[in-house]
């Protein structure tokens, strides 16, 4: 089947697991054909090449043959310019390919989605504000996967106030509250915030403080009770340098 | 026709092995049944003397039929410095090696975030109590330069670390004798970055 092979196409390996003898499963995601899971036939024999390539959080060039299920992988080119995550930045990394993992659709093409992760693997290497890096993929993540939070008007229509503080829930627009207190399944944030989401522009502490718990909330609805390892990790990792 | 239970049972027995599936299973049935019924009652033998026998050292949690094994029980060895790898065969290729007569601790696995693997299901208190028993001063991590493997060196790293333990990690870069032009990529750019000043 001649037409069913892709070349050259931009992907980053989101997981490998052993399969059969010598074999690798690796779970991509590629600029133009989604998330998808492709055979890397002797990728685990002692001197395969594919050993130094086939890497998360490195930029690769990808061809393979075949559709649907059984995709194999031809050849897999280095792109470079991103050393490889270690300490904190590697689990950061985990973070963000358990949410690409668990949230983003198999098969489902977007190079938007793409983009991002690109983006966001990058800046982890640029050393940006990793809250910062966080903040932005997830809220952009949620735009992309179609369940962008309402930030610029209210339940009522009206435009969000900085100053006022709001209470805002999955699926619906931040409703005006009086007090601080957030209850169960919402999340109470300032409209300054709200504002300053609604540009992307996560510059103030406070902007990445109440982000976070607003993101959270949101992709919480959507991961389900299945707990992230990598966030657990993470909040193993606080607690030990406290 | 359905097959006889007991060759059912063997049959899925024999899937508890990684990477064999239900067709390779039964192919290793009929192998070890109708071609090699002597090869069959060895490993029949070896599996049982193994459950029974083996356990996990006390000091280093490899597999050993002595409460101690041969390492630890060694006092030859150098007793302050401690080296942690993922597995058994990775305790055997650094004895191999004979670059370090010091002492190990097995992890029995890594970390695995994608797999839902997380700090609570590998050993780590078990390495703490260990490391912390006032006579080892430095902790070598040999975990696999794996993603997993780093992210598991990094965990164990600032656990110790907070103990107060000094924690190094084995070096990575060009393979011995190699060649740049032979190198893959990965191998070499990494070597790169990870450059070291020449004194
Ligand atoms: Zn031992």
């Amino acid at each position: 089947m001649q037409q069913s092979r892709v070349d050259r196409q931009p992907a980053y390996v989101l997981h490998t697991q052993p399969y059969r003898e010598t074999s690798l499963l690796v779970e991509v995601l590629t600029r133009d054909y989604g998330r998808f899971t492709l055979v890397a036939r002797g990728a685990r024999r002692p001197r395969s090449d594919l050993r130094g390539l086939l890497l998360p959080f490195q930029p690769l060039q990808l061809a393979w043959f075949g559709k649907g299920e059984l995709r194999t992988l031809h050849t897999a080119d280095w792109r470079g310019g991103v050393p490889q995550f270690a300490g904190a930045r590697l689990v950061t990394g985990f973070y963000l390919n358990e949410l690409v993992l668990r949230l983003a659709a198999r098969d489902d093409p977007s190079p938007a989605l793409f983009k991002l992760y690109d983006r966001a693997v990058r800046s982890l290497v640029d050393h940006a504000l990793t809250a910062t890096v966080l903040r932005r993929f997830e809220l952009a993540l949620l735009e992309e996967l179609g369940y962008a939070p309402a930030l610029t008007q209210d339940h009522l229509a009206q435009a969000i106030a900085p100053q006022a503080r709001y209470l805002c829930r999955f699926g619906a627009a931040p409703e005006l509250t009086d007090g601080e207190q957030a209850p169960r399944g919402a999340a109470n944030v300032s409209g300054a915030t709200l504002v300053a989401l609604a540009a992307a522009d996560f510059e103030q502490p406070q902007t990445r403080r109440e982000a976070r718990l607003l993101l959270r909330l949101l992709l919480d609805e959507l991961l389900g009770p299945e707990p992230l390892a990598s966030r657990e990790l993470l909040t193993t990792l606080y607690a030990l340098s406290d | 026709m359905k097959n006889p239970p007991s060759l059912d049972q063997l049959i899925a027995a024999l899937k508890v092995l990684p990477g064999v599936g239900p067709k390779s299973a039964q192919r290793m049935a009929f192998h070890l049944l109708q071609r090699d019924k002597a090869g069959a009652d060895k490993l029949a033998r070896a599996l049982d003397r193994a459950l029974l026998n083996l356990r996990h050292c006390e000091r280093c949690h490899t597999f050993s039929e002595t409460p101690l094994c041969n390492v630890c029980a060694d006092d030859k060895r150098r007793q302050e410095v401690l080296c942690v790898v993922e597995m058994p065969a990775d305790l055997l290729m650094l004895e191999q090696t004979r670059c370090y007569d010091g002492l190990y601790f097995v992890l029995m696995g890594r970390l695995s975030p994608m797999d839902g693997v997380g700090p609570k299901d590998i050993d780590l208190e078990r390495l703490i109590a260990r490391a912390c028993d006032g006579v080892v001063a430095e902790v070598i991590v040999a975990t696999n330069f794996t993603a997993e493997g780093e992210v598991t060196a990094h965990l164990i790293a600032e656990m110790l670390k907070a103990q107060g333990l000094k924690v190094t990690r084995i070096a990575r870069g060009m393979p011995v004798g190699g060649e740049l032009e032979y190198v893959d990529p990965g191998t070499l750019a990494q070597a790169m970055y990870e450059r070291r000043t020449l004194s």
